[in-house]
């Protein structure tokens, strides 16, 4: 397939997207207003307010020019208004991206590389005592759900030997700049990140380890063996690059839902993330912020899907002919 | 170059390797023929310690390298000897090239591993190397995915080359390709393994013949046989040996394809070879035949490799003066076919008669090596003949059941119900039906087809090990002389049953025979394989024969 029709492709299903995130609302029973916005906000808002909304949102409008409206203003960055927390909410979501970013972006790197690294060694030794080590560590990680790890690490890190703060991205109202408020932050974001790390790394790692056996089992692993390659190229140039194609495929996914992933995590650890913000736009019922969320969500596992597809034609010559 | 002593393989409990010495010669091509299971690709991945690999696998003997003992090198040692000395193409299947890496960077990797190559040099040399063997440079950096069998196959060939080693391995080197490519390869590995020693491990008994100086038949994980390649494929003597090429289509064999009894099996003891073998004897079972030296060939078995069961010398008929059979001498070996052509009043029949005694003669015949004085019983149940006109053969005053059991009864075998069994197995062996109604028939009921199966069965049932059949079919129309022949090849396949068979027709001698004796005024005259009569007859006379032999053309 070529680049022009995949990109086609993606456009049509982002259009797709955006199609629902706007008529959505808009098919709810009552007034779009109420669907938007909840029946109490409604009540207490006055009726200029109410004018001013209808007017941002032409929802006076006929449904076609509406939808024109709603483009160009999501082009413009607005996503709405929320009325909660008195602000935009493409504003508030933007505040809160960069905390998950971060978290989630350096959990899924260093699970990755992690869960790829001990696949390939565990794999290559199966059977030996270190494979059976490491298998049954990971197993046992694999049991353990996120929020639990979260707990048992905030507890016994931050709670009980104090070497940790117990909550948030950074240190509030401290006025510290430059490397102290780096440290500050890499010091909130340890625990949080660790608890993600450890769940996360187990699956990578049983998926590594279970493709690495297959592919040992090929005849060109024979033949690098054959051609006198010390062990370490054999196991890194040829069982693990071809043991690397599914966890491509998983990371992508994980990559996808990014933004949410952390959800628990974040809500333990009241991490200022978007998942933290999904959480509280829910128990608030703002509408709004949720929605503007989940279009972020959508177009970000759009975005992974696109990114994989890429990667895995460098890793895998064969995905070229295989559409 | 390469020297193998009592290399045992074994995979758990498994024996796949029961004690194989080999020899490679710098510069020579050694072949290794095996079918499925004998154990070839073991003893391919065994010299370069690849079995290893396998944690299941156990390995005892030596390896001699240029002197040194590869199954006492470590690890580190013999990762410098793969590839820099010795290196093997694999067979092309499934992914023996790694489907993520262009062709040109698994070439590369070997030489730039090897080190003193800068990546520049490795580079070029790679390519040299592909375009040797003629691959397309559109294919050099390509995947292996995009590239077709013959190709896939090429870059392996360029592969193993690339660090110039001493010795190369080749394991099925052209199975995974078509006919063509097959043969294309072929060339280009023999232009290429030139210098080389070489090892060439296959099933294909034809790129053995193309490629191989020397060439060694591995049965049951030990070594049966080991000649130069064509005396090996012209006069195999070793019973696999021969029933493998038997099997083998190919366009120098005219006689018809036969199989081998049974199926390969595993052997706890003995001989691998003796649950096929129809030449078994005692000790086969007991005892593991070494590998010896006879003439100029090694061969591992207890009789000798194919016994000579008949043996004929300087036998000569006078009928008064006249000199019938003139000081003839022919070996037949067990289970083979010896064609006798000749033009009527060659001396053919004479000749039948006399072995079986029914003329009185001068001269020598032995008969499983011991010498044949009076013919008595014991000669009769072990050499049988059928004549010309099978109606004259058989009594029209007794029925089937009868005419075939009566040599059973002539020689007091078993009781009244076991002859019976036996009759009625033998009509089956000759596929003819058993039932009441047909053993009840007379002769002059049957059809030609049907004496000529029934006097087979009358000549089967003391079990002979050596049928003369005197123009057997000359008497029959074509269709039925063809199942006649099928019939007797099927017997000789399953019972190991030899064959004298005579008759005029050459092109029909060419069909059944192993090797073909042609005489004429009562003297042989030619004598050998039946491909090489053919192809280069030597006698006036039988080029003759074959010039007036019947063609569709
Ligand atoms: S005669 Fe005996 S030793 Fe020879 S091949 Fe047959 S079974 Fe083996």
């Amino acid at each position: 397939m070529n680049l022009k029709r995949k990109i086609t492709n993606y456009g049509i299903a982002f259009l797709i997207i955006l199609s629902l995130n706007f008529l959505l609302p808009r098919l709810m029973p009552g007034t779009p207003l109420t669907a938007i916005y909840g029946e109490e906000v409604l009540v207490q808002m006055t009726p200029e307010f109410k004018a001013s909304l209808i007017k941002r949102f032409a929802l006076d409008e006929p449904l076609y020019k509406q939808f024109i409206f709603y483009i160009f203003s999501l082009f413009r960055g607005d996503l709405g208004y929320s009325y909660y927390q008195s602000g935009s909410v493409f504003q508030i979501i933007l505040a809160h991206l960069p905390w998950t970013f971060l978290l989630v972006g350096f959990s899924l790197i260093l699970s990755t590389i992690g869960g790829i690294i001990l696949g390939i060694e565990s794999g290559w030794r199966r059977g030996k005592i270190t494979d059976k080590a490491i298998l049954t560590g990971m197993m046992t990680l694999s049991g353990f759900p996120s929020f639990f790890m979260g707990i048992m690490l905030l507890l016994f890190f931050a709670v009980n030997l104090g070497l940790f703060p117990l909550q948030g991205a950074r240190t509030p109202y401290a006025d510290i700049y430059g490397i102290w408020l780096v440290l500050d932050v890499v010091k909130h974001f340890i625990l949080p990140l660790a608890a993600l790390v450890l769940v996360e790394v187990s699956g990578c790692y049983l998926l590594t380890r279970n493709t690495m056996i297959m592919t040992l089992r090929k005849s060109f692993i024979l033949t690098a063996k054959a051609k006198g390659l010390p062990d370490k190229k054999v196991r890194y140039r040829h069982a693990g690059r071809n043991s690397l194609l599914p966890v491509v495929t998983r990371t992508g996914i994980k990559l996808g839902t990014a933004v949410t992933g952390a959800l628990f995590i974040e809500i333990i650890f009241s991490y200022p993330g978007v998942g933290n913000l999904i959480y509280s736009s829910l128990l608030m019922r703002d509408y709004p912020v949720l929605q503007g969320t989940l279009l972020m969500v959508a177009i970000f596992v759009l975005a992974a899907n696109f990114f994989v597809d890429l990667i895995y034609k460098k890793l895998d010559p064969r995905v070229q002919n295989a559409y | 170059m390469l020297k193998i002593k009592d290399l045992r393989v074994s995979y758990g409990k498994l024996k796949v390797l029961k004690g194989v010495n080999l020899e490679i010669k710098e510069g020579e091509c050694l072949g290794v023929i095996g079918e499925s299971g004998t154990g070839k690709t073991t003893l391919a991945l065994s010299i370069m310690r690849l079995v290893d690999e396998d944690s299941s696998a156990s390995l005892e003997g030596e390896i001699f390298f240029q002197e040194k003992n590869l199954m006492e090198m470590d690890e580190e040692m013999i990762r410098k000897i793969r590839w820099n000395s010795i290196s093997i193409v694999f067979q092309n299947k499934e992914d023996a090239l790694n489907p993520v890496h262009t062709i040109l960077d698994q070439v590369k990797e070997p030489i730039m591993e090897n080190g003193g190559e800068s990546k520049k040099e490795a580079t070029e040399k790679a390519i040299h190397l592909l375009s040797q063997v003629g691959l397309a440079s559109r294919c050099i950096k390509a995947y292996p995915h995009q590239l077709s069998e013959g190709e896939k196959q090429r870059s392996l060939l360029a592969m193993a080359l690339a660090n110039d080693p001493e010795v190369l391995i080749l394991d099925e080197p052209v199975s995974s390709l078509d006919t063509t490519s097959k043969a294309d390869m072929i060339t280009k590995i023999k232009r290429l393994s030139r210098g080389y020693s070489v090892l060439v491990v296959t099933h294909d008994i034809s790129t053995v013949a193309k490629l191989t100086d020397r060439v060694a038949v591995l049965y049951g994980g030990r070594i049966v046989e080991l000649a130069s390649t064509p005396l090996l494929l012209s006069n195999p003597r070793h019973p696999y040996t021969r029933g493998l090429l038997r099997s083998y289509p190919n366009m120098t064999t005219t006689k018809d394809l036969q199989g081998m009894k049974g199926r390969m099996q595993p052997v706890e003891k003995g001989c691998p070879f003796y649950p096929r073998c129809t030449q078994v004897v005692d000790v086969c079972k007991r005892k593991n035949p070494e590998l010896q030296k006879i003439g100029e060939r090694f061969l591992a078995c207890h009789r000798g490799g194919i016994l000579p069961f008949l043996k004929v010398k300087n036998l000569t008929k006078y009928f008064d003066s006249f000199r019938a059979v003139d000081s003839v001498c022919l070996t037949l070996y067990e289970g083979e076919t010896l064609g006798l052509v000749g033009e009527s009043g060659a001396g053919k029949t004479t000749l039948a008669k006399s072995i079986m005694g029914l003329f009185h003669s001068e001269g020598e015949i032995y008969l499983e090596g011991e010498k044949v004085g009076e013919r008595d019983k014991k000669f009769y149940k072990t050499v049988q003949m059928i004549f010309q006109n099978p109606r004259e053969s058989l009594s029209h005053r007794l029925n089937v059941l009868e005419a075939v059991r009566e040599p059973l009864d002539i020689y007091k075998i078993g009781s009244f119900r076991q002859r019976s069994q036996k009759v009625e197995q033998t009509l089956t062996e000759v596929e003819l039906p058993s039932d009441e109604e047909f053993l009840d028939r007379y002769p002059h009921h049957l059809s030609g087809g049907e004496i000529q199966r029934v006097v087979i069965a009358r000549a089967l049932v003391l079990d002979p090990k050596l049928l003369i059949a005197d123009e057997p079919t000359s008497f029959l129309d074509a269709s039925i002389q063809a199942k006649i022949v099928r019939l007797l090849l099927n017997l000789q396949e399953k019972r190991g049953l030899g064959l004298l068979f005579i008759t005029h027709d050459i092109a029909l001698a060419r069909k059944v025979s192993d090797r073909l004796v042609v005489m004429l005024k009562g003297k042989i005259v030619e004598e050998g394989p039946t491909p090489q009569i053919l192809s280069s007859p030597s006698h006036p006379y039988t080029r003759n024969l074959l010039r007036v032999a019947p063609t569709l053309t």
